[in-house]
């Protein structure tokens, strides 16, 4: 195919990600790198709000952004290069725990960036070997039942897949939530009052159960499809060589599934690096962050109807850097298949 | 791994208890929680919130949240809107990606590779990077796009598609093209993937008798390409029936999709039933999702085996 | 029986109850005969507002039961569209921001009208009060800068609201001092009447913040000096933090998700016997379909953190303002729909949903503890925006100490810390 005919056919797909996906990545990019103030005056204004039986009227003196002609806040932006990035980082913070008197690493993930980053990467990195090694299992079980029992059983191991995220973690919740089912199941089990929303660590515990039982049912699928392919006659002269069946399975199956696993991998990686919907459903915050969670914060107004946009951005960025960062040992995989498929 | 008769195939019992039963907790497992839901969406409130299971489990049935949801707060408008972005995605989606994976999957250059690698790096970025960058031009369109309909030689044509430029923001066809562009990347490569496995003897042999290469696409790769589409096709739909995040942020109550459209009942929340008119629209959005998958079973895997996911 | 769709939705539930006794025969017919009174209830209410109105009108308020019963009187006149949200507070700014404004008519409280008067997307209001508020009482009006700017409709406070019943059969006297509150809380506990002595609108963030800013008035902090610089890394408060955590020892360990709801059905389902809560919730606390406590709750002013000092609480109103970016026809329509959702008549039918500032509220019982803490002489939360930052700050930071990971003192630097990087970026301090 030549260079022309291909642009014809990938132009759609590549004008609709340049407009939404490039443009408005340059412009936080962009945006990290520049600070907006508003414009303040000080002025002394009578302000009157209601009492009780007569409204109470103050004169004071207060800060109040300025408005423009046009009514609008008058603002000013600065290039301030890498502060917002020291800021979101808070270098100095890291400084003062790294030096003799300072409190370590323990006070590097009190603050927010780091204490993101900490529970993003080890949700990710826990998640995963669960995931493969569940769904894994679940491909070879319920390829080893009768063919007509395996219509259902893929139904409703696909159940906790294509349920609505935001839904599934709300649900799981539910069942802890106070004296939700599972809560008291647990406390009947080991006699004693417990509850799953008061530390951090239960709720993080629960998070990476709804992740598993979230993710396992895609990873599942795409083995079990993978296993209706294996090489019957590599099997069988297996068996003729007397392979025991853990040698079939650790010999012949799992490197049929070798490149599917690290796409199942590279999937999970890049979904739950970006750990949004189960703070929001489980309400962790309080607890444990993510750095998707981070950012959407910084986003959302303030009680003064500010976003820190440019913390925001420069989150966004270092959220990506590091998603690249983990990525380029599967990016570099990608390259090297290309050019020997070229050879 | 099928052959009945061969006896070295043939499972020791205890692994096969093992196996089944491991089975048997997963299947519990995956539907319990979706289970409860349901049935505490049946009940009173006094009985669905109550301390004792069996009240949930035996309670007397009500559909009384449902009839809340439905009716009373008129769901069914987040329904439709669902419906409109869900389908208006997956159909967008699958025609501009098929193209974009066919000419991916033949075309040899360094180019190719490049433009995948961006966009697995784009498939990975968190949305909120995304939805930072849309919010302030979504907001305030109406006053950044008015030059192009003000202008002389481009004027006349905006006019014709609507008198006065448009506010972005609460348009579902907007939000159509966002998650359009949010899922490319994973169209692109699945279609990619799926594409290399049809032999390009195929497309060659037509191109040999004389066809372009849209000929050659729209007569031999055509016909065989629907196990594929399909399996892309589902997840499309899971990614934009299932948003949150952009649709939470950009659609106003008017035009939001459904589950966004559950925070007004997580949010009122301020009595029980609230919360229990909040469970009743959970499963309401969860129902379609049964009927997908009861429907589309069988092509997911055929889909995923004839070969859209070789790496 | 006669407001608007709130009151539709009980009686249809009413007439949905009466289904599983009478069988499902009977079900289609029911459903008819329900959809057919709603028809004729939607039109003798429509017939309630003083005027019909032809303008297309949205309204962006918070979700309890004042605001519930406010805009179902609000829809009788006709063409609006209310949307009810207790996350308003982040969708508000840049709604009305757009232009032309996504919504005409909002709901704002002190903390909320303060990005609204910032970003200078509301409008103010002396003409239209001049024309159609002759029925509003001086008291209900917000001035900035000698300009009308919303229209307050009622007055909001925490306060102590107890289980009169506990409290009897144990011989408790209502506490007046928190550390009345602690020993209350120690007898309740040895009795064991109920599952947590306490509970608190603690839930990280906002609401923990705003505890935090009661239990500080109460041990008399200042929060901001003339200069905009923090107040709160200070003796009171240690003491406020001090305090807090002497409280959530008696509550459900899970206080950091417990928000205004949670505490209601905690009442309600007879978990806890005391808690600080909003006086708006007690409308929704008190009803007999949700709650099995029906008429044995008591109310009384916030407890005073320090003997004969100040309640410690803070006094907030609910209001409606009227966005700029409309056209003044919209403005006008959007303000009548407005006037007529708190008038008098909403007032009489919804007495108990709020303490109203409107002309014709008795105040009740359960009014006695709202009025008590105003006498009492907690302050007026401040709309400004150092305030505004600072309640962001406390809110961000807090959660922290009251999960043990940080002591007092580092938590308040790192709340002053952490607003002077807000109040930098937006140039209050240098």
């Amino acid at each position: 195919m030549k260079g022309k005919t291909f642009m014809m056919f990938v132009a759609p797909s590549l004008l609709m990600m340049l407009l939404f996906i490039a443009i408005p990545l340059g412009l936080v990019l962009n945006q990290s790198f520049h600070e907006t103030k508003a414009v303040v005056e000080r002025v002394t204004t009578e302000n009157c709000t209601p009492g009780f039986i007569a409204p109470t009227c103050t004169t004071e003196t207060r800060t109040i952004p300025k408005l423009g002609a046009d009514g609008k806040p008058v603002t000013v932006t600065d290039f301030v290069g890498f502060d917002v990035y020291r800021r979101v980082l808070d270098l100095d913070a890291v400084a003062r725990a790294l030096s003799p008197g300072g409190g370590g690493i323990a006070d590097i993930l009190q603050i927010d960036y780091w204490k993101a980053l900490r529970f993003t990467l080890s949700f990710t990195f826990i998640t995963l070997p669960l995931v493969v090694g569940l769904g894994l299992l679940i491909a070879l079980a319920v390829n080893a039942i009768p063919r007509m029992l395996r219509g259902p059983a893929i139904f409703v191991t696909l159940l906790p897949f294509i349920v609505t995220p935001v839904i599934g973690a709300l649900a799981i919740r539910w069942l802890f939530l106070g004296d939700g089912i599972l809560t008291r199941a647990i406390e009947w089990v080991l006699q004693q009052d417990i509850s799953m929303f008061a530390q951090g660590w239960t709720i993080e515990i629960m998070m990476l159960i709804y992740k598993v039982w979230h993710v396992a049912p895609f990873a599942f699928v795409v083995f079990y499809a993978a296993l209706q392919t294996v090489d019957q006659d590599t099997l069988e002269s297996a068996i003729v060589d007397g392979a025991s069946r853990f040698d079939r399975l650790r010999y012949v199956v799992i490197p049929h599934l070798a490149p599917l696993i690290v796409f199942v991998s590279l999937i999970h990686l890049m979904d739950s690096y970006r750990v949004f919907d189960e703070i929001i459903g489980f309400a962790s915050q309080a607890h444990v962050i993510s750095l998707q969670y981070l950012t959407f914060s910084f986003l959302t107004p303030d009680e003064t109807g500010n976003r820190a946009v440019a913390r925001a951005a420069a989150s966004s960025m270092l959220t990506m850097i590091g998603i690249v960062i983990l990525l380029i040992p599967l990016l570099v995989r990608t390259w090297r298949m290309h050019r020997e498929s070229r050879r | 791994m099928t052959m009945p008769g061969s006896r070295t195939m043939e499972r020791p019992i205890l692994l096969k208890l093992a196996s089944n039963g491991f089975l048997v907790l997963w299947l519990i497992a995956a539907v319990f929680p979706l289970v409860w839901i349901a049935l505490m969406s049946i009940r009173a409130p006094v009985e669905a919130l109550s301390a004792n299971p069996l009240d949930v489990l035996f309670g007397k049935t009500t559909f009384e949240h449902y009839y809340a949801v439905w009716v009373t707060h008129e769901f069914w408008r987040n329904f439709l809107n669902s419906m409109l972005v869900t389908a208006g995605v997956v159909s967008v989606s699958l025609t501009v990606g098929t193209l974009a994976g066919f000419g991916l999957a033949r075309f040899g250059g360094a180019l190719a590779v490049w433009l995948l690698i961006i966009a697995l790096i784009f498939r990975a970025l968190p949305h909120s990077v995304l939805v930072t960058g849309y919010l302030p031009p979504f907001l305030s369109s109406r006053e950044l796009l008015a030059p192009l309909w003000e202008s002389h030689w481009s004027g006349w044509f905006f006019q014709l598609l609507s008198p006065a430029p448009p506010t972005l923001y609460g348009q579902p066809w907007a939000i159509i093209l966002v998650l359009v562009a949010i899922n490319q990347p994973f169209t692109i490569w699945m279609m990619r993937s799926f594409f290399q496995n049809i032999p390009s003897e195929l497309d060659e042999a037509a191109r040999v008798d004389g066809c372009t290469h849209f000929g050659a696409f729209w007569r031999v790769i055509m016909p065989v390409m629907w196990p594929g589409v399909i399996t892309t096709g589902l997840f499309s739909f899971l990614l934009a029936y299932n948003d949150y995040l952009v649709t939470a942020l950009l659609l106003d109550t008017q035009s939001q999709t459904m589950v966004p459209g559950i925070s007004q009942f997580l949010n009122r929340d301020t009595r029980a039933s609230d919360q229990l008119e909040a469970i009743a629209a959970a499963v309401s959005i969860t129902a379609p999702l049964f009927v997908l998958v009861l429907a589309f079973q069988r092509q997911i895997v055929a889909g995923l085996t004839a070969g859209a996911v070789k790496g | 029986m006669r407001r608007g769709r709130h009151d539709e939705l009980h009686s249809l539930k009413a007439v949905h109850a009466a289904h599983g006794k009478q069988g499902r025969k009977s079900m289609i017919r029911k459903v008819l005969a329900a959809a057919a009174l709603s028809a004729i209830m939607t039109a003798s209410a429509q017939a309630a507002c003083g005027f019909q109105n032809t303008v297309p009108v949205k309204s962006l308020t918070s979700a309890f039961e004042a605001w519930k019963a406010v805009t179902a009187a609000m829809a009788e006149c006709g063409n609006i569209q209310s949307e009810l949200d207790q996350n308003f507070r982040a969708k508000q700014p840049a709604a009305f921001a757009a232009n032309p404004s996504l919504y005409q008519i909002g709901g704002v409280a002190n903390g909320t009208l303060t990005p609204l008067v910032n970003a200078g997307t509301i409008r103010p209001l002396d003409d239209l009060v001049a024309k159609y508020g002759q029925n509003l009482s001086p008291n209900q009006l917000i001035k900035v800068n000698g300009k009308i700017i919303a229209v307050a409709m009622m007055v909001n406070t925490q306060h102590l609201v107890y289980r009169d019943d506990i409290l009897k059969e144990l011989g408790i006297p209502v506490p007046v001092t928190y550390a009345d509150v602690l020993a209350a809380a120690e007898k309740i506990k040895a009795s064991g009447k109920v599952q947590y002595p306490l509970g608190g609108t603690f839930k990280a963030g906002w609401d923990l913040a705003q505890d935090f800013n009661n239990m500080f008035v109460g041990f008399g902090g200042t929060f901001v000096k003339p200069d905009n610089m923090p107040g709160v890394n200070s003796e009171a408060g240690e003491k406020a933090l001090d305090m807090m955590k002497k409280l959530s020892a008696y509550m459900d360990p899970e206080f950091l998700v417990s928000e205004s709801t949670f505490v209601q059905k905690q009442f309600q389902q007879g978990k806890i016997a005391m808690a600080n809560l909003w006086a708006s919730r007690l409308g929704a606390l008190d009803d007999a379909k949700e709650s099995q406590f029906v008429g044995k709750f008591g109310v009384a002013a916030a407890p005073r953190a320090i003997e004969g000092g100040l309640p410690s609480s803070t006094l907030w109103w609910d209001g409606i303002v009227i966005a700029k970016n409309i056209s003044d026809t919209e403005a006008e329509a959007a303000f009548r729909v407005a006037i007529e959702g708190i008038d008098e008549e909403m007032v009489k039918a919804n007495n108990a949903a709020a303490i109203w500032l409107v002309k014709g509220y008795t105040p009740g019982k359960m009014a006695q503890g709202a009025l008590d803490t105003a006498k009492g002489g907690a302050p007026n939360y401040a709309s400004t925006t150092s305030m505004g930052l600072l309640h962001a700050a406390i809110g961000e930071k807090i959660a922290d100490f009251m999960a043990g990971r940080r002591d007092a003192k580092a938590t308040l630097a790192e709340i002053e810390a952490s607003y002077l990087v807000k109040a930098k970026e937006q140039g209050l301090v240098k």
